[in-house]
């Protein structure tokens, strides 16, 4: 079993070493504070295992007065300065408090539901705890089947009805964390269902719990001195350690690994605490509307070195992801890397959004000279940062705020060569650039053109009320749409086009000449513009020359800022001089902007 | 967005029948199985009562308080009651708790002092409550921060706001930051830091960065939407247009947006573009421009890279305060600071 902190960039390690020292996070609300295993069957309901457990003195409500004394010589511990843990205080309770408030055996009749919602969420709160679950119920043989023969009275076996994993988190807590919590609980609950019915895994783990529960009860009432059964629960216990491992897990780095009885792997992240940006976490529903739209044009930046990545991975993942893993790189796109993975584009897509989810890699647009980078606006620029430690590491000679400051202004990478320099240092520079792109110090700026025709002299109240461009142009059959659910890794076309600009660009305008066709073509698509847009656009001495007012009219559905420089070289398979050549030419009527990608900024900064 | 309440039931342990639903409005709301499942968390075990609780079962939730009241008098020498609401299983009844509280501490109230309850006559009662909506909180505002309007300031009923508010309302013009606010006002610093960030919760306010001709401001990918949302376009036009001029243009005005960019100040934007400028007030074009999020500011960090052996370790240089809080702070100008730290070597700025 892999340990979850192996592999991560030496920053992010000394990041979790230092909350691995304290289990239990106060506040945090993207913490379980408990994890709770309950079950409900012929013996009644029972509280079968409890993590973080509190001692005995700290729920002095289910014991009587005569037992209280020993607890001032609790050594096992955190032990509670208030003895009496009343969870009705009006100071503000730490998280283990909360829970600790509530007896076991209380904890069992609320937490051990009737069968009838069984299968479903179960959701309960109660003050400033909120317990989620998913309930479960189980399918055995009869006892009938295996005494038919022997006439004496039965002897009941014990049965297990039903089973609850609950997670106990703090009733503030986002609905996307509860609903991560729920969602692990049935992943551990089906697990458990399906060992139960292979071999009764569940019953005896059961057993043994209650067994130690008994014996524990026995030694207390004795001898007096009180130890928490779950203790010595652990050792003799997998399915303990596993959920107290669970619990661990999600308070730390939120990625949980189980093996439930050594067989059937559970595994869940937390997208709140991977992906964490400045405090912020990125929400799940953002992350994943961004990677439903990102484009073959974009590439995939691994967050961890290769080597650490593919340790990382289980034995028996698929061959095709090793691939990607293998043949990534920050300079190629998703196109390319299909290619030279001898993938699909469709699997490439969703390997992708797995890698990404998962918090090991994020979506960039490919590395090349002519990338523009600034300063993010998140980007932690302290002089006495892990970051700017862990860059002195990296690279000997060089100071983080140094090189940042270099950033302030957006800057391509072009503007850093020198040709005096060795290849060497451009080689540094990239890898710089890199480690800073990982670390979302940096966001790249694209261009975005908008079509805006200086309003005419006469009746401007009438050119108010015409319909945005947006609304005009975007209906049209040649407008990106087909380039966009190619794009989409739901859509179910053929993925393995080499070339889009063959089939959806609108470049079956014969090329050349002044044909009737061509001019017909140019009329079209300049039809969607308002009288006077048309005649504004067609008295700019550009629009004399029939190529250049073709070229125009033809990429006229991009002019609406949504779609940057790199987009349309992609799309209609030009080169950066000729749109920017064409910008100028019909800059009287073309605002030109630079901004981040919104579709991928999410990668950068936190939503507002 | 307020919580539907779909009803509201009474419920309690009945010394033979045991726990049931006694009144519910509307009836028979609340289904046999219904209650069976969750009756459990109604009439609950002494360690249960007086908290808040709320179950979501069978696609509704179910909000109570457990009261137990101890007496000789009540036959099983207890009465164990309920009132509680019930929703849709999707809603956020975060709002409806306090009014659960406040009914439970009420009917607890009418039973001890007239037996309310047990008494089985009927007398109607009207008890008055209100829904408190909960929000995010809010930022910690900075001295350097400037407090804005969100609506019309004329709109603003001064009477339903604390002392504190009334005397620093006059000067909230969008323009001036706390610690002005604070001087010309004459109230503490402190104070005005929590009205102002009273305001904010509630959302009368918003924030935005200190305005000087020499700010740096850039594009947000979220100015697209001057193009496509006609209600902020209108709101925009309404808001920046120079008063008793023609109305300015969208495009004039995306124009301007747009020609801010890392590197230009306010100041060569209005050398650039003065022809649009003629029907804009740019002072008000980059406040809306801030409250949209069209346009950000940038921030210029100073951080000392060289520091000799000798001297202390940077307390403002270390690229964790911007300008705005440093010049705040100290009281030296931009300007001065800008010549100071030009000619350092051992500096380098970083700006975002």
């Amino acid at each position: 079993m892999l340990s979850s902190s192996v592999g991560l960039p030496d920053d992010r390690k000394s990041m979790y070493s230092q909350s691995q020292h304290s289990v239990l996070k106060t506040g945090d609300k993207t913490s379980p504070i408990s994890v709770i295993l309950v079950s409900s069957g012929s013996r009644g309901n029972k509280l079968l295992f409890r993590y973080p457990f509190q001692t005995v003195a700290e729920c002095p409500s289910s014991l009587t007065a005569k037992q209280r004394s020993p607890y001032a010589l609790n050594t096992s511990g955190d032990s509670l300065e208030d003895q009496d843990g009343d969870s009705r205080e009006q100071s503000p309770l730490t998280d283990e408090q909360l829970v600790a408030g509530f007896s076991d055996s209380t904890l069992a009749t609320i937490l051990a539901t009737k069968s009838d919602i069984c299968g479903k969420k179960f959701e309960l709160k109660i003050d400033n705890v909120r317990f989620v679950g998913h309930p479960t119920l189980l399918q055995h043989h009869t006892a009938s089947q295996v005494s038919k023969t022997d006439p004496s009275p039965k002897r009941e076996v014990p049965t297990m009805i039903l089973f609850n994993v609950v997670f106990a988190l703090r009733a503030n807590a986002d609905p996307s964390v509860i609903s991560c919590m729920h969602n692990l609980s049935r992943r551990i609950a089906i697990a458990l269902q399906h060992e139960e019915r292979r071999c009764q895994y569940l019953t005896r783990e059961a057993k043994l719990m209650l067994t130690v529960q008994d014996e524990i009860t026995t030694m207390a009432e004795t001898n007096g001195s009180p130890h928490s059964p779950f203790r010595q629960i652990l050792p003799k216990c997998k399915l303990a350690r596993d959920l107290k491992e669970a619990y661990d897990s999600l308070c730390t780095t939120g990625v949980v690994r189980l093996h439930i009885n050594n067989w059937l792997e559970v595994s869940f992240c937390l997208p709140h605490k991977i992906h964490r940006i400045g405090g912020n976490h990125i929400p799940p529903e953002a992350l994943e509307r961004s990677l439903k739209a990102i484009r073959p044009y974009h590439a995939l930046l691994l967050l961890e070195s290769e080597k650490v990545l593919l340790n990382q991975l289980p034995l028996d993942c698929s061959p095709a992801m090793v691939r990607l893993i293998k043949t990534c790189s920050a300079v190629k796109n998703l196109q390319q890397l299909a290619q030279d993975a001898d993938l699909a584009l469709l699997q490439i897509f969703q390997i992708a959004a797995h890698l990404v989810y998962w918090g090991k890699a994020i979506i960039i647009y490919p590395l090349c000279e002519n990338n523009v980078y600034m300063l993010s606006p998140h980007a932690n620029i302290s002089l006495y940062s892990p970051l700017a430690e862990h860059f002195v590491q990296q690279f000997p000679g060089h100071d983080l705020p140094s090189m940042l400051s270099k950033f302030s202004l957006p800057i391509s990478l072009v503007e850093f060569r020198n040709p005096l320099e060795a290849p060497a240092q451009e080689a540094q520079l990239i890898q710089m650039v890199v480690w800073m792109l990982q670390r979302r110090l940096l966001i790249q700026l694209h261009t975005y053109v908008c079509l805006l025709v200086p309003p005419s002299e006469d009746e401007p109240g009438i050119r108010e009320e015409e319909p945005l461009l947006a609304a005009r142009v975007g209906g049209r059959s040649l407008s990106t749409p087909s380039a966009l659910s190619f794009g989409s890794p739901t859509s179910s076309d053929d993925m393995t086009l080499t070339s889009p600009s063959m089939d959806n660009s609108s470049a079956e305008l014969l090329p050349g000449g002044d044909s009737p066709l061509n001019k017909r073509m140019t009329e079209t698509l300049l039809a969607s513009l308002s009288e006077h847009e048309r005649e504004v656009i067609l008295n700019i001495p550009a629009a004399q020359n029939p190529e250049d007012l073709r070229l125009f009219a033809r990429l006229l559905h991009y002019f609406r800022g949504h779609h940057h420089l790199e987009e349309i070289m992609y799309n209609e398979n030009m080169r950066r001089s000729q749109l920017k050549t064409l910008f100028d030419k019909f800059r009287s009527v073309l605002v030109v902007t630079n901004h981040e990608d919104p579709i991928i900024s999410i990668f950068q900064s936190p939503m507002e | 967005m307020t919580a539907r309440i779909e009803c509201i039931f009474f419920s309690e342990f009945h010394p033979t029948l045991g726990p049931k639903i006694t009144y519910q409005v509307p009836e028979e709301y609340i289904s046999r199985e219904l209650f069976d499942n969750v009756q459990v968390y109604i009439i609950t075990k002494p360690e249960l009562q007086n908290k808040l609780i709320t179950v979501t079962a069978r696609g509704k939730k179910l909000i109570g308080c457990p009261v137990c009241i101890e007496h000789k008098k009540y036959s099983r020498n207890a009465l164990l009651f309920n009132l509680g609401l019930v929703c849709d299983a999707q809603t956020n009844t975060c709002a409806l708790e306090p009014i659960v509280k406040k009914l439970s501490g009420y009917l607890t109230t009418l039973e001890l002092e007239s037996g309310f309850i047990s008494n089985e006559e009927n007398e109607s009662n009207t008890i008055h409550l209100k829904l408190i909506q909960l929000r995010k909180d809010p930022p910690i505002v900075q001295e350097y921060d400037v407090p804005v309007f969100t609506q019309c300031k004329d709109d603003f009923i001064k009477s339903q706001w604390d002392l504190t508010t009334q005397q620093i309302l006059p000067y909230i013009d969008g323009f001036r930051h706390i610690q002005k606010i604070s001087a010309e006002a004459d109230v503490e610093l402190n104070l005005v830091r929590i009205a102002v960030q009273n305001l904010l919760y509630y959302g009368v306010v918003t924030l935005v960065s200190i305005f000087q001709y020499s700010n740096v401001y850039c594009t947000t990918p979220k100015v697209q939407s001057l193009i496509d949302d006609k209600s902020i376009q209108q709101e925009c036009l309404n808001y920046v247009s120079k008063q008793g001029h023609k109305r300015a243009s969208l495009r004039d005005v995306f124009q301007l947006y747009c020609g801010l960019s890392p590197g230009t100040t306010v100041r060569d934007l209005c050398s650039r573009y003065s022809q649009q400028l003629q029907s804009v007030d740019e002072r008000r074009l980059i406040q809306f421009g801030l409250m949209k999020s069209l346009i950000r500011r940038l921030q210029k960090y100073p951080v000392k890279v060289i520091s000799d052996e000798r001297s202390r370790p940077p307390r403002l240089y270390t690229g964790c305060h911007s300008y705005d809080e440093i010049c705040c702070k100290t009281g030296i100008s931009y300007q001065e600071l800008d010549e100071r730290l030009e000619n350092d070597p051992n500096i380098v700025v970083c700006w975002k």
